[in-house]
């Protein structure tokens, strides 16, 4: 996609390209091979569902390998451009393995040095670590080098958000808040009678895309919408969307996810299908209050366990701990770059540090959920929020509430 | 009807011709590439390179040459053998390739565009009358 440096989604991929370069050479590395969706997406500018590669060399222009299939798509998408977007397939000297290697070894002094990869683990499915096959045969077909994991280059780099993606990101979440106000009219006044979990993914995706959304991104099952029993699921905070009706009585969440220009927006809105009882609209206050004290509490020097023990803290004080898993955050950035927060540097390797220090400028998605599944009652809350200098932005800007409708 | 000995000289002025004469820019589909099909293992125990270039749809060069092949946007490299069984009709070279039997080497995207006329390209050298 052709970016003009007025554009105000604008990034400036060759400076990431540099900055990566610069990276490198502290490293004495020679070449980056990433394979990552996250770095995929960081570099590229272009989404990339299959499996893909980037190779950058020590100076000048990284090249991209996808599928053959998709390579003119990705190549018209990204900045680089078709001419370096190639496509690999299963042909002599075309099968990603001997393709890239070809090219590593034209980049290479000598056919020889250090090269990074991207290796590791992660609860995420689509990461795109280099798997074992993958580093094998490419260890074999460049025998004079020398591979070492060097994704936390990448991961350092795009820890603090840039001015574009963060107006990305916010076309995002716009998009998103379009989407729950087309569900907030579908359901209102008794129309949710007869509708289904996935009619609202749909309804609320229709709308979504008619403001510009590319897709409903989250691999955990587009939007995800909840009803009844599913709402109150203790591990439930991931919910494709089911074919349950909705039924008087009930809660309801509403989970949606827009992208715009590889940028995620991901919010979820909660309601009480009347007629809601007593009780039911005392666990909605509990959780629309613990999530203002959390948007409230998010600022730089904060910690994923300082929250935690603060937020817990309240639950306990409110005596609703016990419905509240105990998660407060998970990581975002452009496509692939969704769960955990910071650098690989915590006491789980690939996990979150939970002592991570939150930075100005860093965006995570601000997540709770709240669940008693003895009562079929549970809440989440998504947001997506920016770290301010002195506290943070929510990127969506839906009215926070658990609406009765 | 003369008999060419494969790959000599005599068949590659008759190649050329042939591609000149019987392939028009519109069937070429106006491209302008080069391309190596570079043959490893000939009876002689050399290697050698057949070179063309296309401008405009219309070939300009068709040369041979013995060692290392000459830079070309793209490079087919294999056995004499395989291509001599592609020439002979006994062989696809699609197949040939995806076997890997037959190394591509350049932008498979552009390749994959071009594959119909390269297509028509070897159909000509095909009726080459040529002992392997």
């Amino acid at each position: 996609m052709t970016q003009t440096s007025d554009d105000r989604f604008f990034i400036d991929f060759p400076a990431r390209i540099q900055r990566i370069q610069a990276g490198m050479a502290q490293r004495d590395i020679d070449l980056y091979l990433g394979s990552r969706l996250r770095t995929l997406s960081w570099t590229l500018d272009a989404f990339c569902p299959w499996r893909s590669y980037v190779v950058i060399p020590a100076d000048g222009l990284p090249t991209a390998f996808t599928f053959v299939i998709d390579a003119s798509r990705v190549g018209d998408d990204s900045w680089l451009g078709p001419d370096r977007v190639l496509g690999y397939a299963p042909m002599g000297g075309q099968d990603q393995i001997s393709a890239i290697s070809d090219l590593i070894l034209s980049c290479l002094k000598g056919k020889k040095g250090i090269v990074g990869i991207e290796s590791g683990m992660a609860p995420y499915l689509p990461e795109g670590n280099l798997t074992h096959y993958e580093y094998e045969r490419f260890q074999a077909a460049l025998p004079d080098c020398q591979l070492v994991n060097a994704h936390d280059l990448i991961d350092e780099l795009s820890l603090i958000k840039e001015p574009g993606e963060i107006m990305r990101s916010r076309e995002a979440s716009r998009q998103v808040d379009i989407g729950h106000q087309a569900v907030r009219e579908a359901i209102q006044n008794g129309g949710y009678h007869g509708m289904t979990e996935t009619e609202i993914g749909g309804l609320a995706a229709y709308a979504m895309r008619k403001a510009g959304s590319e897709w409903e991104w989250s691999f955990t099952g587009g939007n995800e919408i909840a009803s009844g029993y599913r709402t109150g699921l203790a591990g439930g905070a991931c919910t494709p969307a089911s074919r349950r009706l909705l039924q008087p009585g009930e809660p309801f969440m509403v989970d949606l996810h827009a992208m715009f220009r590889l940028c995620l927006g991901d919010h979820s809105h909660n309601y009480l299908l009347s007629p809601a009882t007593p009780r039911q609209r005392w666990h909605a206050q509990n959780f629309v209050d613990l999530v203002q004290l959390t948007l409230d509490t998010y600022k730089p020097g904060m910690t994923p366990s300082s929250l935690a023990d603060e937020l817990l803290a309240f639950c306990e004080e409110r005596n609703f701990a016990e419905y509240m898993v105990p998660g407060f955050e998970h990581g975002i950035g452009m496509m692939g770059d969704e769960w955990r927060i910071g650098m690989n540097d915590g006491p789980f390797p690939y996990w979150t540090n939970p002592e991570h220090v939150y930075q100005p400028n860093e965006m995570l998605i601000c997540a709770m959920q709240y669940a008693c599944s003895e009562e079929n009652i549970g809440f989440r809350y998504e947001n997506p929020i920016l770290i301010t200098e002195t506290g943070c932005e929510a990127l969506s800007k839906y009215p926070l509430g658990i609406e009765e409708v | 009807m003369p008999e060419y000995t494969y790959l000599s000289p005599e068949w590659a002025a008759e190649a050329h011709r042939r591609l000149k004469a019987e392939l028009t820019p519109e069937k070429m589909k106006y491209v302008t590439s080069s391309m190596v099909t570079f043959y490893k293992n000939c009876p002689d125990g050399k290697d050698r390179a057949l070179f063309y270039r296309f401008e405009e749809g219309v070939c300009s060069e068709l040369t041979i040459t013995v060692g290392e092949p000459p830079q070309a946007e793209f490079r087919i490299t294999g056995d004499y053998d395989t291509f001599a069984k592609i020439s002979r009709a006994e062989l696809g070279s699609r197949a040939a390739l995806m076997n890997g039997k037959l190394r591509l080497q350049g932008n498979m995207v552009k390749a994959l565009s071009l594959s119909a006329v390269v297509d028509r390209m070897n159909k000509v050298l095909a009726t080459i009358p040529a002992k392997y």
